[in-house]
């Protein structure tokens, strides 16, 4: 196969797979939080930052994944 | 058509002293842009403060109050106040750079990695001086070597922690570096479209549709920039109120 293409292939492939676990966290994380929202309403406030700092953290490994994406596009 | 041909930087008034290069290419002019903005808008809504705050000065008052109690006080405590600046600035820097980006025809600063990296550089030294200046050498040892921890497991913790020092920069410049990146090029692959198929119908899915992903990305910007500010107020709260 082309070098070039099974790149592209993989870089689809990376793309694709790293994207199942952060989605699968975010999800998780939004439920459980608007969960304790309904359940406790006056502490929405706290549990939103707790959350958002959460969501940060779990995207994170979905663009680790972005970026080695882009290295096989442009550099392998 | 390159996809990502809007991302490469153009040098638009060459300047060079000596061996140094402080052009002005199109991130510059984009990042003086945003900045210029958004400090007019400071400026106009902020310039004469009264003590019974009109339209325009409850907006700046709001966006104060909420880096005051929202991030500050949530995440360093106390000393809080002292961070205020740092961080509303951080905040606001970001937020230009990121809605400069939105603008047809203007570069996204934050999304040229240098940008990104000097920001979290700059958050990086400013934890660790404030941890070396509040909690003396052997405090700042004791972050990579906590107390509550067993003599022998230090040979795993150390390592461990001192990885996790480097990769949070790291970390704070990938996340703000590669959203910018993911959403300008979603754009601008939709609108592309257009262009690669050669048919006027296209148009009429993917204009609204790539207006749909501009408000998405509005929020992602907002939403960017909290993250970046609420973060770095994070780590100097680890550095001042350390955990052992």
């Amino acid at each position: 196969m082309d070098p070039k293409a099974a790149a592209f292939i993989a870089a689809g492939f990376c793309m694709g797979v790293g994207a199942i676990g952060p989605g699968i966290a975010i999800g998780n994380m939004v439920g459980k939080a608007l969960e304790s929202i309904a359940r406790q309403p006056e502490a929405g406030g706290q549990i939103n930052t707790a959350m958002f700092i959460g969501i940060a953290f779990a995207e994170a490994i979905s663009l680790y994944a972005l970026v080695v994406a882009f290295l096989l596009i442009f550099v392998a | 058509m390159e996809v990502l041909e809007h991302f490469y930087n153009k040098i638009i008034v060459p300047i060079k002293i000596g061996p140094v290069d402080i052009s002005i290419t199109n991130v510059t002019l984009s990042m003086f842009a945003g900045t210029a903005v958004f400090l007019a808008i400071l400026i106009i809504f902020a310039s004469k403060p009264k003590t019974v705050p009109g339209k325009k000065q409850v907006v700046i008052e709001l966006f104060i109050n909420f880096i005051r109690r929202g991030i500050c006080h949530n995440m360093i405590g106390k000393e809080g106040d002292k961070w205020v600046p740092l961080i509303a600035g951080v905040f606001l820097f970001i937020l230009a750079n990121n809605m400069i980006g939105l603008v047809p025809g203007a570069y996204t600063p934050t999304l040229n990695p240098i940008v990104p990296l000097t920001m979290a550089l700059v958050v990086f030294l400013t934890v660790h001086i404030t941890n070396l200046a509040k909690n003396g050498f052997r405090g700042y040892l004791r972050t990579y070597a906590p107390r509550s921890v067993p003599k022998w497991m230090l040979v795993i913790v150390v390592p461990i922690e001192i990885i996790s020092t480097i990769a949070k920069p790291f970390s704070l410049f990938i996340r703000l570096m590669a959203n910018m990146l993911a959403g300008h090029t979603i754009i601008f692959v939709i609108l592309g479209l257009i262009t690669y198929f050669r048919n006027y119908l296209v148009a009429v899915a993917a204009v609204p549709f790539a207006l749909v992903m501009m408000l998405l990305e509005m929020f992602v910007s907002v939403i960017q920039a909290y993250v970046f500010a609420i973060l770095s107020a994070l780590y100097i709260g680890e550095a001042i109120n350390p955990r052992h």
